[in-house]
């Protein structure tokens, strides 16, 4: 039922991607901020890829915790995005306008090689 | 007046406690199983259904385990309606949350959190509150469209 929250980062070209799992509620707060934190101060990257292919589930504290993180990362001068949503967060996404600051992709081997394009 | 179809597809109750939200979920699927919702419909729904169980436990009941949330899954005339209950009485206008702005969010203008009652009134074709006392009632609406998309208004 619920999946607790995790989280596992890594230096791609161009780039970090969080690999995300779980349920993103009020409890992923620390484990999230944390490992962003960890990420940036590793490799100071211009663009962090969110990776929810491992997520079960959003709610409406887990919208607030993105929001968090895409704030700070704004404030960094850092792009934000997204692989691996349902068609259902997708929406939710799209209906919260986290979609007009969040590139969002399909898959993410996709995210990843246009990240890398990007770089280049 | 006439007679509505009503049927009860199913009753129960969450302690209110953090998470619980997602005991009523497994719930909730297996009681609209052979409702005719979509998929889609049925994840909206159940968002809607995390959303408010989360504010009956959080906000209504105070998360207090002694206090049940009270949930009720029936269909009628074509729709699916869950109720949840807690027993945290009426809400003041004066309480009603500012709308999320997500770019005064953004500026820090405005808190991150506020979404759940933005997400209720998206994901379903209707949400309605009603208080009796101290019992305090928020009343979804899914009308079942069969496979194809809900017919909810937008905007």
């Amino acid at each position: 039922m619920n999946t607790t929250f995790g989280v596992q980062f890594r230096a791609i070209e161009g780039g970090v991607v969080l690999e995300l799992s779980g349920d993103i509620d009020g409890t992923a707060s620390k484990v999230l901020t944390e490992a962003y934190g960890g990420a940036v101060a590793e490799n100071n990257p211009k663009r962090v890829l969110l990776d929810f292919t491992h997520v079960e589930y959003i709610n409406s504290s887990g919208i607030a915790l993105i929001v968090s993180v895409l704030a700070l990362a704004r404030l960094e001068h850092r792009q934000v995005l997204a692989s691996g949503l349902s068609d259902h967060y997708r929406e939710i996404f799209e209906i919260t306008r986290l979609s007009e600051f969040i590139e969002l992709h399909g898959d993410l081997a996709g995210a990843i090689s246009q990240i890398a394009e990007a770089a280049r | 007046m006439r007679e509505q179809a009503t049927r009860e597809l199913a009753a129960f109750s969450v302690p209110s406690e953090p998470g619980n939200e997602r005991q009523a979920l497994v719930l909730l699927a297996e009681a609209v199983s052979a409702s005719g919702l979509s998929a889609t419909q049925l994840e909206r729904l159940k968002t809607a259904v995390a959303e408010a169980t989360m504010n009956a436990i959080e906000h209504g009941n105070h998360q207090r385990s002694d206090l049940p949330v009270e949930l009720r899954v029936m269909e009628e005339e074509g729709a699916v309606v869950v109720s949840i209950s807690d027993w945290g009485g009426a809400t003041s206008s004066d309480q009603a949350p500012e709308e999320p702005d997500l770019d005064r969010k953004l500026a820090g203008l405005q808190t991150p959190r506020g979404w759940g009652l933005f997400l209720i009134r998206n994901m379903v074709d209707a949400a309605d509150e009603v208080s009796e006392g101290e019992r305090h009632t928020v009343r979804l609406t899914m009308r079942v469209v069969g496979s194809s998309e809900s017919s909810r208004s937008q905007g």
